[in-house]
């Protein structure tokens, strides 16, 4: 076994995979690490994400990745509605109804995809993905550097945004205390709002990176149900960028676990660190830097 | 003497319930109310952690799979006779769940719920790779327990499995240990301060609710005839012990009875009926349910009954205080 | 606080009388209507077997036949399978609409009584009771997946109902004994040998890599193929598992290409198959032979461009049966199909129509409905290759029937039979082109 031989193409999948990790784990960030709602959806926003770029890419002929600023602000819109119209309700309830909820929400959202598109896998294919990029032994899908370096630069715009804006002060301000906040005059039900729209479009932008390297069948985000749990609690509740980290890390982890447990255990690897993760280090890997 | 009064309408209940095989003949109905009484038992054991000592589990395909893997591993490859097998689940389950416990009890909230997900997750994938015990993906082909045609005998291990998991509850309800089990789920921190061993009271209940989903496991295994991970040992088992204990009443005797009734109908109805949507408006009902009886079906039943005699009694307080006031 | 359980047991009284009414009133669902389809049954064989030597004697027992011989059929009509399961009624229904125009069966018409298991072996055994108990069906037909057989059938055998399974390919179905089960595809063992004696006869490799997806299917493929490979000299020098679905391949596929085998056999479903042979290239990873054992490596999507499209060209693999095959009436059928459901038929479908015809023969042979002489007349099975589509029908003491095995290459985009050479429609391309020689 040429454990060094393979290291480097590991490193590389690990940390371009890392890249659609990131955008995953910081959308669950927002919902779950700053307003405390329990997600088990997240995996099913994902999905809902792949089909909208499919959509846009078959029928009006739009690149994949152009198609994030359209499928973006649906997603969006669609996170606050079911924000508004569900999640609203049971903001306050226990974890378990929370979780319980958002696993009916996922069931609705999977089989509804069922009906639509029926279970048959689709792929679309673009020419990033036909395009090979090589140095040395490295070899890497063009399409997966730019959903890299496209993920990188939402989250870092995210980051800037939520530092800079009034949203992003009345953010923090909701998940440290809401009576405070609402006392000083946050509108509390719209930051509420908007946070899970935010963290429903990010869902959506990672499925629309995913889509040129991937596959979509509604099920599809089943793998990253709980996988989004393990990114947010290694980068520390709370925070933006210690999610974003947080999945690089998971990615990478996975990447060069599989060396030595095989590719069958590599989802126990990231199971594995979560529950070490909580035992050992709950404030997370990166602290508590504070977004 | 109240006691024995009591006593007649549950022992009434069982003697019902266990009468069943011998009006319905029919072994689709039958086979039907065994599902029913599977997830009455699973029900039941996640509700006496989680409904009555308020530690919301989703890792309990765990112990469920534990008990169907003890059985059909020792019948294949050491030939035991499956009772053994079901016997040696039982005292396996003990060690695993206070394992499980010593880990995922020192998280709280929503990481508790999720550890005990992730943990049973790293189970199946352990089943699925460590071939040379479990047979992976391949499965194992379990004995049967009960030889000959009929289902019966099936259906009264498993109704004497629920009912014994419904006494408990009926008798934890009761007794000292239901008030422990409480004052945790209400208040930890109070519950410690007033003297209750909180952690010995967590790890009891949750031995309880392992053991009775292991046995059901080890029947459901020898009713199956066949297991691999992804039947016993999957997130939708978990999912479905606490969605069976919610819909039905977190914290309430007969409960998960109701709601693995509803739940099982409902399925087998809905297969029939809505074919490719079925998940889909199962999946609407179970929002709706959260949404609208966030206390389950009894005990959204139970609260109305509380409030309506809190009502009558503050009506006739009132009274009461209007008469002296008149005299 | 007294009054609860009662209240509840009322409930619970009130519930159970409600689906006891409503489960009485609904009917069995999908029963698909007998109508004979106008022109649609022109060309496929007509399944005269060459067994069955006149024994039968129709017109004795038509009295007591009822005016439609209904079938009992279990599959995955919905559920994560429900894919398969359509596959499976799009084969029986072009079977049925033949039989039912070319006179039925016995001088009736077939009917199907569908059962869905909705991908799920607990139901499974529900819709088989329910088949062996409610209705009076001579056999049952089921289900899609292994998980779901395996409890239907040990069901159907305590009801001693006979049960064709038609997909299912866990090698245990035919071995707990069951004098009531008869197999018409190959057992997953069967993948294995046909990939080694391909190799030993065409290849002769010296070193093989083995990649499959751990799930029931891929691990009783790929631990057989590994046994036997060694027997026949050829060093195992990787044999990885891997779980489905996953995004990225290229970790495995690095391990493997280091271990630089002649062969790479890969056990695997369309999704994971796409992406392998995709990553395969990007890697430049360049074995001698690609050779699938069935599943995705043999289903019509992956040679087109929502598989693996050019990436698929030059892989070999096992299958049960091609649309190019040599069986009679296998091409018209597959044309009949595209004609109608705009796909090419894969193999399921062609299962599915096999095991009516070979329905038809049975209880032809039988003479009645009555499961025990079917059970018999199944056992005493010999149709020859050009009976069914689906080739001959034969079962062994254990009821697996000893269906031929073909291996197939992608040539120009087409599955071609390039193996044994009596079924071969083509010569296979060897070695395989390096991916930078390729167009």
């Amino acid at each position: 076994m040429e454990l060094l031989a393979q290291l480097p193409q590991n490193l590389v999948s690990g940390l371009l995979l890392g890249g659609m990790y990131a955008l995953i784990g910081v959308g669950l960030a927002l919902v779950f690490g700053v307003m405390d709602i329990v997600n088990l959806a997240h995996g099913a926003f994902l999905m809902v994400g792949m089909y909208t770029t499919y959509l846009l890419v078959n029928h009006l002929g739009l690149d994949p990745y152009l198609g994030i600023l359209v499928s973006g602000p649906i997603l969006f819109v669609l996170g606050m509605l079911i924000q508004r119209l569900v999640i609203k309700r049971i903001a306050t309830a226990s974890h378990m109804n929370q979780i319980l909820l958002t696993v009916g929400l996922s069931m609705v959202l999977v089989n509804t995809a069922q009906l639509l598109f029926t279970a048959d896998y689709r792929q679309i294919r673009t020419s990033y993905a036909e395009t090979v990029i090589r140095i040395g032994s490295v070899s890497m899908n063009l399409a997966y550097i730019i959903s890299f370096f496209l993920a990188v630069a939402i989250t870092v715009g995210l980051y800037l945004y939520l530092m800079k804006s009034e949203f992003g002060r009345a953010l923090r301000a909701t998940s440290q205390d809401i009576h405070a906040a609402q006392l000083m005059g946050v509108n509390v039900q719209n930051v509420q709002m908007t946070a899970f729209g935010l963290g429903m479009a990010l869902a959506g932008a990672a499925g629309a990176l995913l889509t040129p390297v991937y596959y979509l069948y509604p099920t599809v985000g089943e793998n990253f149900g709980l996988k989004a749990f393990t990114m947010v609690v290694l980068g520390g509740m709370g925070s933006v960028v210690g999610a974003a980290l947080g999945g690089v890390t998971l990615a990478l982890a996975e990447s060069l676990g599989q060396i030595f447990v095989g590719h069958e255990l590599k989802d126990a690897i990231g199971f594995f660190v979560f529950i070490l993760v909580l035992l050992f280090k709950p404030e997370g890997l990166f602290g508590r830097a504070r977004a | 003497m109240s006691k024995v009064k009591e006593l007649i309408l549950p022992v009434l209940l069982a003697v019902a319930v266990l009468a069943v095989p011998l009006v319905i003949k029919n072994p689709y109905w039958l086979n039907v109310l065994i599902l029913i009484l599977v997830w009455t038992s699973l029900g039941t054991a996640w509700n006496i952690l989680g409904g009555y000592a308020g530690q919301l589990s989703l890792g309990h395909s765990a112990f469920f799979g534990l008990g169907a893997y003890t059985l059909a591993i020792t019948a294949t490859r050491f030939g035991w006779n499956p009772w053994l097998g079901i016997a040696l689940g039982i005292l396996l389950a003990v060690p695993l769940s206070l394992f499980i416990g010593s880990i995922t009890f020192r998280l709280h909230g929503p990481y508790f719920v999720l550890g005990t997900l992730a943990i049973a997750e790293v189970l199946r994938l352990v089943a699925l790779a460590w071939r040379s015990v479990t047979n992976g993906a391949v499965g194992i082909m379990v004995p049967r327990l009960f030889m000959g045609i009929s289902r019966a005998p099936f259906y009264w291990f498993i109704a004497a499995v629920a009912i014994v998991a419904v006494g408990l509850t009926w008798w934890i309800e009761r007794n000292k240990v239901g008030y422990y089990f409480t004052a945790i789920r209400e208040d930890q921190e109070t519950a410690e301060s007033i003297g209750i061993n909180t952690t010995g009271y967590k790890n009891l209940a949750l031995v309880i609710s392992a053991v009775i989903s292991a046995v059901t496991g080890a029947f459901y295994a020898s009713f199956l005839s066949y297991i691999e991970p992804d039947i016993v040992l999957s997130e939708p088992v978990s999912l479905q012990m606490a969605i069976v204990a919610i819909i039905g009443g977190r914290g309430t005797v007969l409960g998960p009875t109701v709601g693995a009734t509803l739940l099982v109908l409902a399925s087998e109805l809905f297969r029939a009926q809505f074919k490719q949507a079925h998940l889909l408006i199962y999946g609407l009902l179970l929002m709706a349910a959260i949404l609208f009886l966030p206390g389950g079906v009894l005990g959204t039943i139970q609260q109305r009954l509380k409030d309506r005699r809190a009502a009558r009694l503050a009506a006739t307080g009132a009274t009461f205080v209007a008469r002296k006031e008149a005299s | 606080m007294r009054r609860g359980p009662v209240r509840a047991l009322a409930l619970l009284m009130a519930v159970l009388l409600l689906a006891g009414c409503g489960g009485s009133a609904t009917q069995s669902p999908g029963s698909s209507s007998s109508s004979s389809s106008s022109g649609s049954s022109g060309s496929a064989g007509s399944g005269t077997s060459s067994g069955s030597s006149g024994a039968s004697n129709p017109s004795s027992s038509q009295a007591n036949l009822p005016d439609e011989i209904e079938i009992g059929i279990i599959t995955a009509l919905t559920g994560s399978e429900a894919k398969f399961g359509e596959a499976h009624m799009r084969g029986y229904q072009i079977a049925l609409e033949e039989i039912n125009a070319a006179g039925g069966v016995l001088g009736r018409p077939l009917k199907l009584i569908v059962e869905d298991d909705a991908s799920k072996p607990e139901n499974a055994i529900s819709a088989a009771e329910k088949l062996a108990t409610q209705t009076k069906v001579p056999l049952i037909i089921g289900s899609y997946s292994s998980a779901a057989t395996l409890p239907a059938a040990q069901t159907a055998t305590t009801y001693q109902v006979p049960f064709i399974v038609p997909t299912a390919a866990a090698d245990n179905i035919t071995e707990f004994g069951s004098r009531y089960v008869f197999r018409i595809n190959s057992p997953s063992s069967e993948y294995a040998s046909t990939v080694v004696n391909f190799l030993m006869d065409q290849v002769k490799p010296k070193t093989m890599a083995i990649v499959y997806e751990n799930t029931n299917f891929g691990t009783s493929t790929a631990q057989p193929a590994r046994e036997l490979a060694e027997k026949a000299g050829i060093q195992v020098v990787a044999y990885e598992g891997y779980a489905k679905g996953a995004p990225d391949f290229k970790p495995l596929i690095t391990k493997v290409k280091a271990a630089n085998p002649d062969v790479v056999l890969y056990v695997s479903y369309l999704l994971d198959a796409t992406l392998l042979m995709r990553q395969a290239r990007e890697l430049d990873f360049n074995p001698k032979v690609y050779i699938g054992a069935g599943a995705g490596f043999s289903t019509p999507e992956f040679v087109r461009e929502e598989g693996a499209g050019k990436d698929a060209e030059y892989t070999f693999s096992a299958t049960l049966w091609t649309t190019d095959v040599a069986w009679k009436g296998a091409k018209e059928f597959a044309e009949e199909f595209e004609k109608r459901y705009g796909v090419e038929p894969a193999y399921h479908s062609a299962e599915t129509h096999a095991a009516l015809y070979l329905v038809k023969d049975v209880l032809e042979r039988a003479g009645s409905l009555d499961r025990e002489a079917v059970r018999q007349a199944l056992a005493e099975t010999d149709m020859g290759p050009d009976a069914t589509i689906f080739g001959p029908m034969k079962f062994n003491e254990k009821g697996q029937n000893a269906h031929p095995m073909l291996v197939t290459q992608v040539q120009d985009g087409n599955y071609v039979t390039v193996w044994p050479s009596e079924y071969a429609a083509a010569a296979p391309i060897l070695p395989t082109p390096t991916w930078s020689e390729r167009k």
